[in-house]
Order: C-alpha cells, then sequence, then structure tokens
C-alpha cells in the first residue's frame, strides 16, 4: 500500500508518506491530528491536493497521472467512528446496502452474508431498526455493512471510542475475528495503544498531520520517539502471558510472561486458550526507592530505570524489571526520588491494576 | 348561496388548481432546495435571492412580471399563443401565479430539511457504492421527506390563497379563474357579505388543517 498526500486543513496541512505492506495497518496518533482526514482521503470523501493513493495495486488517486476514483469505484468499506448507519432501515437492510457491489459473486452472497453474521454475532438483530441497538451493536452492525459490500480494504475510523470500558472489551475480539476471518486489509484509526498491540501489524504514527514515526508495534513503542509523542493519550504496559496457577480463594492469579516474569493478575477462571495478554496502565505503577514491607500490592518488583523522557507536565520513565515496564511520574515524584538512568527502583503493582485484554 | 353549485366550485377550481401547481413545483423546489442544502456553485447566493423574491415583494408586483413575461405582447407569451397555450386569463395563468408565489416556501422548508441530514450518511452510502440517484432516493429523501412533505403543505396553503399575482395574470373570471380569494374578494366590493363569510370560513378550515399538519410533520422531523 502506498499512502502519500498533502491536503490542507484548518490550522496545519496533513502530509503524509508512508509505504506498508501489513494485513493490519494501524494509524496512531491523539485526537486532531488529522487521522480521520486520512481515512476520509482513502475512502475519496476527502479532496487531496497531491499525492497518490495506490491500495493492492489499484492506483485510486493520483495528483501525477491525474487519477481519482470516486468513494463508490474505490471499493474500501469504511467503518465510521459513530457507526452512521441509515437511522430509517432495519439491521438487515443497513447491511445489505452495499451488497450490490458484492453481487458479482451473485449465488455465493447469500453464503457471504451468512458467514458475516454468525462472525459478528448479529443474527438475532437482523430485523431490529438501527434505532434499537446499543453502541456496541451498532459498531458490529457497521462492521457488518463495510465487510458485505466486497471490499479490497477495510477502513476502521476509532471503532471503539465511542463506547465504554466494558463495551470495548467486548467488541475488541470480534475486530480480531473480522481479521483473522475475511483476511481483509484493514487501515485502522486508534488512540489507544492496546488496540494497537492487540490487532494492528504496522503502526503509523501521526500528530499534528506528519507521519512521525512507523514500524513494527511491539518495536516502535520500545522507543523514546514513541512515547514522546504519546503526551496526553493513555500508556500502556502490554504483556503476553501464560497462566500459572489461579487461586480463587485469594482472589489471585498467577501468570508467567514472555521473558519469565511472575505477575499476579486478579482471579482468572482457567481459560480454553493458556495464553493470553494482559495490560497495566502506565499510571497504575507506583515506584520505590527502597526494598519496601507491609505493602497490599501483590507485584513489587526491584528494576534498573532504563530511561526518563521529561515532557511538559509529565515524566515517562522506561524501567527493565524483567520486562520492559512504562510508568507515568510526575516531574516533582521524579526529582524528589532523585530518579536517573541506571538508578535501581521498585514497581509497585496491584493485582487489580492489571487487566485482560 | 350557502354551499351552492358555486361555492363548491369555486373550492374545488381552487383546490385543483392549487394541487396542480404544487405537484408542478414540487420536483423543481425538491432538487433546486438539494443543491442550495449540498452543492456550492458560482452565483448560489444570487440564484437564492431571486427564488426567495416572491416571498417579499408585493405580489402584484410579481403578477405585472409575470404578465411582461407570458403577455401575448411578449415573446414568450407569443410563441406559446402561436401553439395555441394562453396563459393569460386562462386557468394555466392562475396555475403559474400560485407556483411562483408558493416556490419560495417549498424550497426553504425542503432546504432546511435536507440541511438536518446528517451528510456523512451520504458520504458511507457512496463508499458502498451507491450512486448519487441511489443515495439521493433511498438516503437522502427518505431521511427528509417529513419536511419535504410539511414544505409542500405550506406551498399548496400559501398557493389557495394567493391573490395579487393571480388577479393580474389571470384577471378575476367567474367560473374561469376565480379562486376562493377573488370571489371574496368580488363578493366584498359587490356588498355580498354572506358569500364572502361561507367562503372566508372554507378559507380558514383549509388554511389551519393544512398549516396545523405542515408544522405537526416539521416538530415530528426534529425529533427523529
Amino acid at each position: 500500500m502506498l499512502l502519500r498526500c498533502r491536503i490542507p486543513l484548518s490550522d496545519f496541512e496533513l502530509d503524509i508518506d508512508a509505504s506498508f505492506a501489513a494485513r493490519v495497518t494501524a494509524i496512531f496518533g491523539p485526537s486532531g491530528s488529522g487521522k480521520t482526514t486520512l481515512l476520509d482521503a482513502i475512502a475519496g470523501l476527502k479532496e487531496i491536493t497531491a499525492g497518490e493513493i495506490e491500495i493492492e495495486g489499484k492506483i485510486l488517486f493520483s495528483s501525477t497521472r491525474r487519477i481519482n476514483c470516486s468513494p463508490q469505484e474505490r471499493g474500501v468499506g469504511y467503518v465510521p467512528q459513530e457507526g452512521a448507519l441509515f437511522p430509517h432501515l432495519s439491521v438487515r437492510q443497513n447491511i445489505l446496502f452495499g451488497a450490490r457491489r458484492n453481487d458479482a459473486a451473485g449465488q455465493t452472497r447469500a453464503a457471504t452474508l451468512d458467514h458475516v453474521v454468525d462472525v459478528l454475532e448479529i443474527r438475532s438483530l437482523l430485523d431490529r431498526p438501527v434505532t434499537q441497538l446499543s453502541g456496541g451493536e451498532s459498531q458490529r452492525v457497521a462492521l457488518a455493512r463495510a465487510i458485505l459490500c466486497g471490499p479490497q480494504l477495510l477502513l476502521l475510523d476509532e471503532p471503539l471510542a465511542a463506547l465504554d470500558i466494558g463495551l470495548k472489551e467486548k467488541i475488541l475480539p470480534y475486530l480480531a475475528r473480522v481479521r483473522d476471518e475475511f483476511r481483509l486489509p484493514i487501515i485502522y484509526v486508534t488512540h489507544n495503544m492496546t488496540e494497537v498491540l492487540t490487532l494492528a501489524d504496522w503502526v503509523l504514527m501521526i500528530r499534528r498531520g506528519r507521519l512521525i514515526a512507523q514500524g513494527v508495534p511491539k518495536e516502535l513503542f520500545h522507543s523514546t520517539t514513541a512515547i514522546a509523542s504519546m503526551d496526553e493519550n493513555e500508556i500502556e504496559n502490554v504483556f503476553r502471558v501464560r497462566m500459572v496457577e489461579s487461586d480463587r480463594a485469594g482472589g489471585r492469579s498467577k501468570v508467567r510472561t514472555e521473558k519469565g516474569l511472575e505477575l499476579y493478575i486478579p482471579y482468572l477462571q482457567k481459560l480454553a486458550d493458556p495464553i493470553f495478554q494482559v495490560r497495566l496502565s502506565a499510571d497504575d505503577i507506583l515506584i520505590g526507592t527502597q526494598p519496601l514491607e507491609g505493602l497490599s500490592a501483590g507485584n513489587i518488583i526491584p528494576g534498573k530505570v532504563r530511561d526518563i523522557e521529561s515532557l511538559a507536565d509529565q515524566a515517562v520513565l522506561t524501567v527493565e524489571a524483567g520486562e520492559t515496564f512504562y510508568v507515568r511520574l510526575t516531574p516533582a515524584a521524579v526529582a524528589r526520588l532523585q530518579l536517573r538512568q541506571e538508578s535501581p527502583v521498585f514497581l509497585i503493582i496491584k493485582a487489580r491494576s492489571f487487566r485482560l485484554v | 348561496m350557502i354551499f351552492s353549485l358555486d361555492t363548491w366550485q369555486i373550492t374545488l377550481f381552487t383546490l385543483a388548481v392549487g394541487l396542480a401547481s404544487t405537484v408542478v413545483i414540487l420536483p423543481f423546489g425538491i432538487a433546486l432546495a438539494w443543491l442550495f442544502a449540498r452543492k456550492e456553485w458560482p452565483l448560489k447566493s444570487a440564484v437564492e435571492t431571486v427564488v426567495l423574491l416572491p416571498l417579499v415583494m408585493p405580489p402584484v408586483s410579481t403578477g405585472l412580471i409575470l404578465l411582461k413575461i407570458f403577455g401575448r405582447r411578449s415573446p414568450l407569451g407569443q410563441w406559446l399563443y402561436n401553439r395555441g397555450v394562453e396563459i393569460v386569463f386562462n386557468w394555466k395563468g392562475v396555475l403559474i401565479a400560485m407556483a411562483v408565489m408558493s416556490f419560495p416556501l417549498l424550497v426553504r422548508s425542503v432546504r432546511t430539511s435536507f440541511s438536518e441530514v446528517n451528510p456523512r450518511l451520504e458520504q458511507i452510502a457512496a463508499t458502498l457504492g451507491a450512486s448519487g440517484l441511489r443515495i439521493f432516493f433511498v438516503i437522502t429523501v427518505p431521511l427528509a421527506y417529513k419536511g419535504i412533505v410539511a414544505g409542500a403543505l405550506l406551498a399548496f396553503s400559501r398557493a389557495l390563497g394567493e391573490f395579487g399575482a393571480t388577479i393580474l395574470l389571470a384577471g378575476n373570471i367567474p367560473r374561469r379563474t376565480q379562486t376562493l380569494s377573488l370571489a371574496i374578494f368580488n363578493f366584498v366590493q359587490t356588498g355580498n357579505d354572506t358569500d364572502a363569510y361561507t367562503l372566508l370560513g372554507i378559507t380558514v378550515v383549509l388554511a389551519f388543517v393544512f398549516v396545523w399538519c405542515s408544522e405537526w410533520l416539521l416538530r415530528s422531523a426534529k425529533k427523529t
């Protein structure tokens, strides 16, 4: 995929030049950085001053070759943040709205409808008016509608942003299923690091219209450039772990990370898949400089500060403690504890601060 | 003459020509309202102003302009006359006067209802492969239909009450071009108060029903 475009916006110019071949590419950046504009440009809904957009070998836009495919011709399925379901149509009518374009497949359409409906678990909603759907249901219906139009590329614009945390955790697996079942290239806009780490193979980080970094999410998020770009965003630590033991009476489970670090997390029943991901906000880690006793926290992990990234009103520490941890503190706390590179520290983490991805 | 044959004839004639004028202006009004609501084009504000002029100009002035355009001495009037089409002092003149006078109300109302349709829905429909016409008829119009119907009712009500432009273009000829308002004027002029009040009652009832329906539709459109 080739994404090269320049678009004037009200207070800055969106200027992106990227080439990537991942199945799921996340566009990651703070609000107002031009992420939605970029998706609109790919879908043909926003005028581009100059550039070139090529998806799966098909040129959608080229200012030099004077090619500008209409949104109808681009073959993209677009799920906007608000879902944008047609309020006067039923769920079935909504998801079949674009299926006419997919009718080249003729007889196979019904099977495709069945498949999509089953994967997203929306069969019971088919004859409901869309005005009666919850936020999570609306997003799944919007996703089904976009998939059924037979796209070459799926554009997802913060599909979880309008949902509360509980719903987000329910919808995220559906997105992973869409990725795995339909094997469509996906461009996924988000400002949430967990979503990037869970779903994407490649990430483009943009800020105020500029591409500041791109790469494999896990690697990119370990670089200081990545941290510096996140400012107001939530910073999270995500670990792939294997269940070691579960203590129901104690209300906690012991897990082991890929590097062998053992962590206590809230109690979990045995999962079908013993390997899973947990996340931990960088704001939920306390730092101590002395060995501490008599604490209620389940995890007290010794480590060393590898790096301190100072931003305007916050400091993000990279701590090596059997795994790499990001910890966000106030600059005052860093000064008070006299933290610097190589300072020995103890990470204090409550078991309940970990969440399942 | 309460509900005499003449009363019925005048009422039915006014309703029929009013309805015909509304039907004639509806497609043009909807198309223009959509262009105003959704597109940017050169001279748009000038055209908008011209369309709204009959709303603020004295109706008699509009009637005079129409008479100059369609009168037999004008090129258009002459051209039509040579093809056997007479506008002046004819029911067609009534229809044109009603259409021109009610057109701005229709356009304003429909334009507002189109503006209230979320353009994001139309954009998403385009990415799903829908043509411009399909988007218009399957997304935009159904979502704006209450405003369109309300606008049509308002235009129809305005057409029923039309007086100034009609009297100049079509005259006030009984059983030929006489509408409710022209007949009321005629009866008052000739001291026939009973007939005038009968027709007044009819116009009040008709106006109340149509305006009430129009307002109800606009209110329910806003709620949804």
